[in-house]
């Protein structure tokens, strides 16, 4: 009796110290995957793998003012740490009548959302988020709204990003580029202008050189530019309520066109690093965003192309591919001790000459309409691209509910599936909008 | 003794304290979980909307948690105080010597050392296991999820909202568990036992007296374990790819025309994680057998082939039980573990290919995969907190059902 009593509290302590170990591997490996999951996760397509840790050697500078000493946490991607430095002592300088102590903080946009929620009182006073974080975080009662020098603020940004950044028409945050969108890649020695100009053409001449097509179909981000060129529309309602049309009959035609490029043998899929490794040897256009314009760039030298995306053939007719465009947003959280100091700071760093100076060091699409018109923006071929798509192109004001569901849709069309597209739709559309 | 009686007393008023300065403004609201969300209010001045404090139903929930505990330890210092002074008065009574505090002290040093030996351990489990537990399965009966939270929202109460929704209620939830369910435990069966078979196998083959350079083969086997498995398998996922390298190599080689969906197609990506799980794991059991077949007596081997044996028989009746005897137990470790294998899939497939019929989980999913999505992509905490609560039952049960059956349970002074 006795002994199996012992053998019992034995398992027992076996189990605990299983579950207990298992519990620490999980966490573990979980935050070594955490910047790679994201980016294929959220089909956000960030491309700086940020240091998960926050708790790097933090940097900080102290500049010594008048009056009181007025602290401030900032949170960055690891890239843009040295301009975030630079551009927050100038507004030091030009604010003398504090003191000011910054402390940066290494969390990239792309977890700013999942690292607020774990403890908002720790966040950082100012922080960046892609604009599609911007319903959780709301919801969270996370962000301050822009309510002072609003008007300047809207006037000065592109109005898509001022709507990118808002929900329910009140301004979350302070837009600061406006290049999370995407557009066509393409080798110049394989396709004309004229060819990238509709899908079909693209797909003739790559099928005449032997060289295939890139789209990453199984990633919702990329698969809504068929629908959303159609007519289908994804927002949200005034209650945060995802709303989702793609089961109807013109994302039934849409579905149908995926379809068929996806059956085409030019048709290939993959992630960035498909794209980048294969275009200029197999892969003759690809689509994506600016994070890889520059590694495109060194691969095909002087046959680099953009532009806008391809027309489609839809029900007989072309029709052109729409997308997302979202932006990067510098928002002020609402449990800092210092509202009004960080909204000045945020607006300063997102102000024209502070995105003049983004664009000078970092190469990011500006949003503010001053400098996107500057001959230096102007003159880059991927981000005039990105401008031509962007007439095209919808805010991404999509819940996290409707990624999973497209990338298995996208997966299922790559997989060269026959099941009834309808069906497939009205699951894809059911999920998407589940509560 | 004495001594003894004012420290317990200065303990209770230290919970006390605890308990009415701190606690009991959480616990207060433990009912509800709070009633007031963070609010604003717009400051004219300041030209902005300035928030108020609210509930936070979180902490309020997790320092309930503390408040019960504290007391619940207070009730007990309680008992043994009062147990205390009635020893005193007992003592006195019959004119017995009352020990003192040093003497108490020595006592833990002696009689009472298990408790010396105990107290840090017990008191860390408690601290570190048993409250985050506690307060995790609470979570599984609120409705704390993305669009509950907090300090933004409240969340409250729902009663066997969620179990309801895993077992019944919801079709596509529902439906998801029991698919992944049964995909976890058909993993873990192949899992452990194709490794636990041709590791037994490979150890058996270079074990072989013809075999040469036994260490040799050894170590080759083991340059797999070298590279962190976190590397190899993510690595792997990238081979795997369609423009991936064995997808390449294999189209240059003219055996396929297009590339092997070995990621993107359910059939062929649960094959892929269990047959990569084997190159992963048969190192191990190979290590682990060979150490137990250097240990099985050679003179049972010589009688039995004086018996005229063949070799199969000599495998069945004496390699076989003594290899299943050993390392029965750490079989079931094993079983258990690959249940909650989150790195292979993880890292391997993620999940995927993800079903459209499946709530945010893909056809490679594990419980514990499914879980991690919910909670870290999702923050689905409530329903995560109640697949959490059933994988642990699963582990605990078949734990503990299995391993008392085991021969190396029941027979234990048998090789001692």
């Amino acid at each position: 009796m006795k002994k199996k009593l012992l053998s019992i509290v034995m398992a027992t302590a076996m189990v605990a110290c299983m579950t207990g170990c298992g519990n620490n591997t999980e966490s573990a490996s979980a935050e070594k995957t955490e910047a790679v999951e994201v980016s294929e996760e959220d089909g956000q397509a960030e491309t700086e793998e940020e240091a998960p840790d926050e708790g790097n050697p933090a940097e900080q500078s102290v500049i010594e003012g008048d009056g009181e000493m007025i602290s401030l946490k900032i949170w960055g991607s690891q890239t843009d740490q040295d301009l975030l430095k630079e551009l927050c002592e100038e507004f030091a300088k030009e604010h003398p009548e504090n003191s000011w102590q910054f402390d940066y903080g290494v969390v990239g946009e792309a977890d700013a959302q999942a690292r607020y929620i774990e403890d908002p009182a720790a966040a950082a006073d100012v922080f960046s988020y892609p604009d599609d974080q911007l319903t959780t975080l709301v919801q969270a009662d996370a962000l301050y709204e822009v309510t002072r020098n609003v008007d300047e603020v809207k006037s000065a940004n592109a109005p898509g990003t001022i709507d990118a950044a808002s929900y329910n028409g009140v301004l979350y945050g302070y837009p600061m580029t406006a290049d999370n969108g995407y557009y066509l890649y393409y080798d110049k020695s394989v396709l004309s202008e004229e060819d990238v100009q509709t899908l079909d053409g693209i797909l003739a001449a790559a099928n005449a050189a032997g060289k295939q097509v890139h789209m990453d179909i199984s990633n919702g981000w990329y698969l809504a530019s068929f629908f959303i060129g159609n007519g289908c529309n994804i927002s949200l309602d005034e209650n945060g309520k995802q709303i989702c049309d793609f089961n109807n009959e013109k994302g039934l035609a849409a579905a149908e066109a995926v379809r068929a490029f996806c059956n085409d043998p030019a048709f290939v899929t993959g992630d960035d690093s498909v794209l980048e490794g294969g275009i200029g040897d197999n892969i003759c256009c690809g689509v994506s965003g600016p994070w890889v314009s520059a590694s495109i760039k060194e691969k095909l030298g002087d046959n680099f192309g953009a532009a806008k995306l391809p027309t489609f053939t839809c029900n007989g007719e072309q029709v052109q591919m729409g997308s997302f465009l979202g932006c990067k947003v510098l928002g002020v959280n609402t449990q800092t001790q210092h509202p009004v100091e960080a909204m000045e700071l945020a607006e300063y760093l997102t102000n024209e000459k502070s995105q003049a100076r983004r664009f000078e060091v970092l190469g990011y699409g500006p949003s503010n309409i001053n400098v996107s018109k500057s001959d230096a923006v102007s003159a880059d071929i991927a981000l005039k691209a990105l401008a031509d798509q962007s007439q095209f192109a919808v805010s991404q004001h999509v819940n996290g509910a409707y990624w999973t569901p497209a990338e298995a849709f996208g997966a299922e069309l790559e997989g060269h599936s026959t099941n009834d597209l309808q069906a497939m739709l009205d699951q894809l559309v059911e999920q998407a909008t589940a509560e | 003794m004495i001594f003894l009686t004012f420290i317990y007393i200065i303990v209770e008023a230290l919970l006390a304290t605890f308990f009415f300065k701190f606690g009991f403004k959480y616990l207060s609201h433990f009912h509800t979980l709070g009633e007031n969300a963070q609010g604003k209010q717009w400051n004219e001045a300041l030209q902005i909307y300035e928030r108020t404090t609210g509930d936070n139903s979180m902490l309020i929930l997790l320092f309930s948690v503390f408040a019960i505990a504290a007391c619940i330890l207070f009730i007990w210092i309680l008992v043994l105080l009062i147990r205390n002074i009635k020893q005193i008065l007992k003592l006195e009574k019959e004119g017995k010597h009352i020990p003192t505090f040093k003497e108490i002290l020595l006592e833990l040093l002696d009689s009472k050392f298990h408790i010396t030996l105990l107290a840090a351990p017990m008191t860390t489990l408690v601290l570190f296991t048993v409250l985050p537990i506690v307060f995790m399965i609470l979570i599984a009966f609120t409705n704390f999820d993305a669009n509950h939270q907090p300090p933004g929202e409240l969340f409250t109460w729902t009663g066997l909202t969620n179990v309801i929704d895993i077992f019944l209620g919801n079709s596509t939830k529902t439906h998801t568990f029991f698919g992944i369910l049964g995909w976890t435990f058909v993993w873990a069966i192949l899992a452990t036992f194709t490794n636990y078979i041709f590791g037994m196998l490979l150890a058996m083959m270079i074990n072989h007296k013809l075999v040469k350079c036994k260490k040799l083969w050894r170590t080759l086997f083991m340059i797999s374990v070298a590279i962190p498995q976190f590397v190899s398998l993510l690595l792997i996922s990238r081979a795997l790819e369609p423009a991936g390298a064995i997808n390449l190599a294999l189209m240059k080689i003219g055996l396929i025309n297009a590339p092997l969906p070995f990621l993107t197609n359910p059939t062929l990506a649960r094959v892929c994680v269990v047959v990569i799980n084997m190159w992963i794991g048969i190192p191990y059991t190979m290590m682990t057998f060979t150490g137990v077949l250097l240990n099985i007596p050679e003179d049972l081997y010589e009688s039995a082939q004086i018996d005229g044996a063949t070799a199969f028989q000599r495998f069945t009746n004496i390699t076989l039980p003594y290899m299943i005897f050993v390392t029965a137990p750490a079989t079931i470790t094993t079983f258990v573990t690959n249940i909650n294998n989150f790195n292979v899939i993880y890292l391997l497939t993620g999940g995927g290919p993800f079903g459209l019929d499946y709530y945010q989980a893909g056809k490679t999913d594990l419980l514990v995969t499914w879980l991690y999505k919910l909670t870290v992509d999702k923050h689905d905490y409530a329903l995560a907190s109640t697949i959490g609560i059933f994988i642990f039952m699963i582990a605990s049960t078949l734990s503990i059902a299995v391993y008392n059956r085991t021969g190396s349970v029941k027979k234990e002074d048998m090789f001692q």
